[in-house]
């Protein structure tokens, strides 16, 4: 598969719980088009060809051949171990070690619950063996491995009828030998079995953690080859031959054979698209710094972007009882995958979410969500329990004749009795004060996870435009911006489908690491110049096999660094010199001494420097599609107007919370297709198109910009 | 459901949102703690806690790390606040403090924390507590059989550790002094001390938010709030007094084992712990300090509510207890308490037993109820560098009433990580030659009990000191309602062949201090846990399930639970299984 030389238009696909988004880019003019189908959970594939299939038919019709790639986000890995439906995988470890799966970290994910359950291992005990072998903390053997034993366990494994065996030995990351050998006597007896060996996934130390990520890669596996072969299989159908890309959870795309071999780097694939497409946006504008908050139906997630690049983390759980999130307690009951990241915090707070009050009077919001079904009370489709949606209609946010454009009319008086029923009464609140209620407590849920991917990384949110999109997005992230003290708020066009125009403005990345685990003052420095050459050398050989849609590769070096003892590493960049010296060294240390400070409030300039990974990223550039600026319209905001109706906004007026007869202001309604670019208007203000609204606290002020974008500033 | 209304004058959602955001300034704490912490103990393990008290010194927001620790912080930082006088704690100050007769745990505990000040009024206190890898005394990691005190470590009454944002030096260098692993433990005394300026900056920006008198208003409405809760979770556990006793298998030093009693009484919204009747403190080191033992009562309490019921003051005040003076549950000075956690944790396996028959579908039998402390020291023979290491190792969880007893976790208010083989690996020249479960090790039931764990510690070049804290020597943690006990603990020098004693080993004490040469192996297998129901009941694919995962064997499926699995098909054989079984259930009528 080559790119089509003439390719004039670059389509990405995201498929969602609900909605499966398709976005279309024509090079010349930037020029987007987006197309949202219904997903179909039991073959995604049937929702993603029919998204691409309207995306083509749109606009007078666009000539397959002329597509230059498209790009995939998806959660078929992620599912595939939510639900447990991973291929039958067989686990070989070193001699003494079989059960470091069953023992996992030790702990249980719930402090005070007696009823507890330890997520169930990946691989069950009768497929976990051992062979006889034993590496040193230098990597130095002090059992060689026995190869009749290693013959004895593949024979085992080859009657198991096993689709994938993880291999993970002591020490491997030192020194690969041992694995490697294990990894060609399983090759020669089962070739078509998928291997994963732990020093090609994650060379990296600290082994149950190595060891989950090597199975989650070698299970998912088979799934997700499948998987992207029948999307490749059904896009030739359609007359598209170019590549196909797919979102990594790091915010890079990489090639769909890369994919299938390594699946554990797209475990986040979806969220980081919204990552993604939030930087890319802030930077084309100006903004380097901004928060993305990404609101849907069940969830919302916030991460942070530093210099137009989302933060990237390998402290990552997946799958267990607790939902999937990184973080130092994020995920203590799922399976860690060590794999880079975009840091972001994943709540449950969306559209869906229900409202309850517990058994000491206090009003909460979520966890459990009333999902697309029986969803919201108001959607009249069987919903009983009030949601964050129903309070947005009582407070008059939302236009219960304008839902999803106009295709769905809403029940106001069914949202109303749920929250009476439910909150207003137990509360002794009013209906409005209840609605309010529902959504400043969800609206604190999401302030919080904004300061977990700020505060907690030291960045002062005050500092950056926060970036709203989503379906329920636009509704939320000017009040979050009043209380998180964000003085700027940044609503995309087509907030809904944002997410999609993601895949689209990134890089093939591809990521190489080695581990070094030694002293600054002990380092040779030839040492450090030979494993990044041998990195790049790598790298470019694998942007050469695959990635053809972009140009020739170039290369981002970084070093985890910490200090001598410490057990977590910060990330540095490298100066920008190939020639490694003692300046070159001594930058870097203090990059590192300015990186810990920002991060725990303190350096200690007299301790030792460790050097624990060299970390290698290989870029292929994806030229930006240019955005397309509006014509010049007239000045006035007038054009665009509605009508106006009464929405609570009681946050404002301290006289109005929980009473209910004072409260609502008079709000004018904008239709966003029709402002023109430039136009200034003053909160309060909604502004409704088909997939979102935009709710303008009273004191916030509107610009439309000469793109269509919405910069919503404190007056 | 809704209970009782809030005060109604109260802003039930701005209450909310204070609420969050206090939790939040405990978990930014700990995060920074964590990361910024040098000993394994404390930055992989999280053996650790945060917390902030209000100017009164009643603990309001916790992080959710060691519920042990957080239990003992509601004595000690009144009792340090009074002792050194608030008046004499300024904006930037921050104590440490370890004193186990001043509302303290073992002398491994150390505590730091400092007021919080806005606009020159006292807010209230942030604290951070970590175990610390070594505070001297008779052996590495500062854990061992010794019989005062004073043989424990280094005992620390409240002193200021930092005066205005700075480390005191002298005070700081005096300390150290006394520890083995000096560098480790100055880098995670600098991350406790990190831990509290996050918190305090945190709370300075709340209280800006919402001026002194408002933010008060918030903190005594998130005390009442719990306190409302508390009491109708009290009130759902069903009236009655509830005794048991047990022991502590051995005391470090004699062959008497350590009696324990307990007695609950529940009185519609009132719970009063009562364990008159446990031995006299002993000179060994299984004496638990009142604090301790209150944190046992309050873990108890806790895990039989629902489970996102806050824990702050609110909780506490309803933990109200009897530990007599002078006990091995309320010790005084000059008792050694390092152990004192196996007494401790003990105490909650009894809680839960006695409480079984009030509420049998929310207890679990009994679990491997001891702390499985192991440390060694080693002096690097290059720079003469002391090296301490410190771990506590996962058991077997009892059995529930619909489920099997999770295989090697923590348990109770114990939730520390194992270290990675590779890490501490990497930090000292030794290695762990095995980490596996114990098969066979289940107490059997209708469900089973966790299988034990083995870890094995072996020294291929350097003498070491090996240390041991532990217990379960004599027997294995205890069935319930008709299921059998779990395999008890062994702590074995070079182990040879299969798991447990055998020819030719060495068995070692739960508590001991040991020499190590060249090429010694210390294994450390921890018990099993009780099982729950008849064994015969239990479900035989779930018998033939643990069978195939090679969990339980042939013979001890047949022989405890009554299940013939044919060796060909590795199938259950339904007839065989049948007879079995009615065989062994026609033997417990006769034996009833």
């Amino acid at each position: 598969m080559t790119a089509a030389a003439d390719g004039r238009y670059r389509i990405g696909v995201d498929i969602g719980g609900t909605f499966t988004d398709g976005t279309l880019v024509d090079s010349e003019t930037g020029q987007v088009t987006t197309s949202k189908v219904l997903s179909t959970p039991a073959d995604p594939g049937a929702a993603f060809i029919s998204a691409v299939q309207k995306l083509l038919s749109m606009d007078g019709g666009i000539a397959p051949e002329t597509v230059e790639h498209v790009v995939h986000a998806t959660t078929v890995a992620t599912n595939a171990i939510i639900e447990g439906k991973l291929a039958k995988t067989a686990f070989i470890t070193t001699e003494g070690f079989r059960d470091m799966l069953e023992i996992a970290r030790q702990i249980r994910p719930s402090l005070y619950d007696l009823q507890f359950e330890k997520p169930a291992p990946l691989v069950p005990r009768q497929l976990c063996f051992e062979v006889p072998e034993r590496l040193d903390a230098k990597g130095q053997v002090v059992t060689p491995l026995d190869d009749a034993a290693v013959d004895s366990v593949v024979e085992h494994i080859a009657e198991s009828g096993v689709e994938a065996v993880a291999v993970c030995l002591l020490h491997s990351y030192r020194n690969p030998d041992h694995e490697q050998r294990v990894g060609k006597a399983l090759r020669a007896r089962l070739p078509n079995v998928i291997i994963s060996l732990s020093s090609d996934v994650v060379p990296e130390f600290r082994e149950y953690l190595r060891a989950s990520t090597t199975i989650i890669n070698a299970s998912v596996s088979p799934i997700v080859s499948t998987y992207l072969a029948s999307i490749s299989e059904k896009l030739l159908a359609s007359g598209i031959s170019s590549e196909l890309l797919v979102m990594q959870s790091n915010g890079g795309v990489y090639p769909a054979e890369a994919a299938s071999q390594s699946p554990v780097f797209m475990v986040e694939s979806g969220p980081a698209a919204g990552a993604v497409a939030a930087a890319a946006l802030g930077s084309a504008l100006g903004h380097p710094d901004v928060i993305s908050f990404d609101m849907g139906g069940t969830t919302a997630k916030a991460s942070l972007i530093r210099d137009g690049k989302p933060h990237v983390t390998k402290d990552y759980s997946v799958g267990g009882a607790a939902q999937n999130g990184t973080g130092a307690f994020g995920g203590a009951s799922g399976y860690p995958i060590r794999t880079p990241v975009v840091d972001l915090v994943e709540i449950g707070a969306g559209g869906g979410s229900i409202a309850w009050v517990d058994s000491g009077g206090a009003l909460r919001v979520g966890p459990h969500s009333a999902g697309a079904e029986p969803g919201p009370v108001c959607y009249g489709l069987g919903g009983t329990e009030p949601t964050i949606t129903d309070a947005n209609l009582v407070l008059g946010r939302l236009d219960p004749n304008y839902f999803a454009g106009g295709e769905m009319s809403l029940d106001v008086a069914g949202a109303r009795e749920a929250i009476r029923k439910a909150c207003a009464e137990p509360l002794g609140l009013s209906i409005e004060g209840a609605a309010h209620g529902i959504i400043e407590i969800a609206n604190t849920a999401m302030v919080n996870a904004l300061r977990l991917v700020s505060v907690q990384r030291g960045h002062d949110p005050r500092d950056f435009m926060l970036i709203g999109f989503g379906g329920a997005g636009p509704a939320h992230a000017v009040r979050i911006a009043e209380q998180a003290g964000i003085p700027r708020v940044l609503i995309p066009l087509g907030p809904g489908t944002a997410s999609a125009l993601g895949l689209l403005v990134t890089d093939v990345r591809m990521e190489g690491s080695a581990t070094l685990i030694v002293r600054s003052d002990e380092v040779e420095f030839s040492r450090i110049a030979s494993e990044f050459e041998r990195l790049e050398a790598a790298g470019a050989e694998a942007h050469r096999a695959a990635a053809s849609a972009s140009g020739d590769p170039t290369f981002e070096r970084s070093v985890e660094m910490r200090y001598w003892g410490q057990s977590f590493e910060l990330s540095i960049a490298t100066p920008d010199r190939r020639e490694i010296d003692d300046a070159w060294m001594k930058e870097l240390i203090e990059s590192f001494h300015e990186a810990h400070e920002t991060a725990y409030g303190f350096r200690a300039n007299d301790e030792p420097v460790e050097l624990v990974n060299l970390r290698l990223t290989t870029v292929g550039k994806i030229a930006r599609p240019r955005m397309r600026k509006l014509d010049a319209g007239g000045a006035d905001a007038s054009v665009a107007e509605k009508g106006e109706r009464p929405v609570y906004f009681a946050e404002n007026d301290a006289n109005a919370s929980g009473d209910g007869t004072i409260g609502f202001l008079q709000t004018t309604v904008y239709d966003r297709a029709k402002l023109p670019p430039g136009v200034v208007f003053d909160g309060p203000a909604l502004i409704e198109e088909p997939d979102a609204t935009t709710v303008v606290q009273p004191a916030w002020q509107v610009t439309v910009d000469e793109y269509g974008n919405l910069t919503i500033e404190q007056r | 459901m809704a209970g009782e209304r809030p005060d109604p004058k109260l802003d039930a959602i701005q209450f909310e949102v204070v609420r969050s955001a206090l939790v939040q300034v405990a978990e930014e704490m700990a995060v920074a703690l964590r990361r910024s912490a040098y000993s394994t103990n404390v930055k992989t393990r999280q053996d650790f806690s945060c917390a902030f008290f209000d100017r009164d010194c009643r603990p309001i927001a916790q992080a959710f790390t060691q519920p042990v620790h957080l239990g003992s912080f509601v004595e000690l930082i009144p009792t340090s606040v009074k002792t050194y006088g608030a008046e004499n704690l300024g904006p930037g100050d921050m104590l440490v403090v370890n004193n186990p007769f001043g509302g303290g745990s073992h002398l491994n505990d150390v505590t730091v924390f400092g007021p919080v000040h806005h606009e020159g009024e006292l807010v209230g206190y942030v604290a951070s507590l970590a175990h610390h890898v070594d505070v001297g005394g008779g052996a590495p990691a500062s854990i061992g059989p010794f019989q005062e005190i004073f043989q424990e470590g280094v005992i620390i009454p409240p002193v200021k550790l930092v005066k205005n944002g700075v480390i005191s030096e002298d005070i700081f260098k005096l300390l150290l002094a006394q520890i083995r692993s000096k560098r480790v433990t100055s880098g995670d005394f600098r991350a406790q001390v990190a831990a509290n300026t996050v918190g305090a900056r945190r709370l300075t920006d709340l209280v800006e938010k919402y001026g002194i008198p408002e933010f008060d208003r918030y903190v005594a409405a998130v005390i009442d709030y719990t306190d409302r809760r508390t009491r109708s979770e009290i009130a759902a556990i069903p009236d009655g007094v509830y005794e048991t006793e047990g022991f502590l298998d051995f005391d470090g030093f004699t062959d008497q084992v350590v009696k324990l009693k307990a007695k609950i009484t529940i009185e519609g919204e009132t719970v009063f712990f009562d364990f008159a009747g446990c031995d006299p403190q002993r000179r060994a080191p299984v004496n638990s300090t009142k604090a301790m033992t209150f944190s046992a009562c309050a873990f108890a309490l806790r895990a039989l509510m629902a489970p996102d019921m806050p824990v702050n003051y609110g909780f506490y005040r309803h933990v109200r207890m009897n530990a007599p003076a002078g006990t091995v549950v309320h010790a005084v000075h000059p008792a050694p308490v390092v152990g004192g956690w196996e007494t401790q944790v003990r105490i909650n396996d009894m809680l839960f037993r006695a409480l079984a028959p009030g509420m049998p579908t929310k207890i679990a039998a009994a679990t491997k109820a001891m702390m499985a402390q192991a440390g060694f020291g080693i002096i690097d023979r290059e720079t003469g560098e002391y090296h301490c290491n410190y771990e506590a190792l996962a058991g077997g969880y009892g059995a529930r009433a619909t489920s099997d007893g999770p295989d090697a976790v923590q348990q109770h208010g114990q939730n520390t990580e194992n270290a990675p083989v590779e890490e501490i690996e990497s930090h000292f020249p030794m290695r762990v030659t095995r980490l596996s479960l114990i098969e066979n090790s289940e107490g059997p039931g209708k469900f089973r009990g966790g299988l034990g764990m083995r870890r094995d510690y072996h020294f291929p070049d350097d003498p070491a000191t090996f240390t041991i804290l532990s217990d379960r020597d004599i027997a294995g943690p205890q069935g319930i309602f008709g299921g059998k006990d779990g395999r008890k603990a062994y702590y074995i020098l070079n182990p040879e062949g299969p798991d447990g004693p055998n020819a030719g080993v060495v068995e070692l004490t739960s508590k001991c201090v040991i020499e190590l040469q060249p090429g010694d192996t210390v294994s450390f297998q921890t018990p099993g846990g009780g099982g729950y129901g008849p064994p015969e009941e239990r479900d035989p694919h779930m018998v033939l399930r643990d069978v195939i995962g090679g969990k339980v064997n042939r013979e001890r499926a047949h022989e405890f639970y009554g299940v013939v699995i044919d060796e060909h098909t590795n199938l259950v054989d339904e007839a065989a299984t049948l007879k079995a079984r009615t065989l062994m259930s026609n033997s417990r009528e006769l034996s009833n």
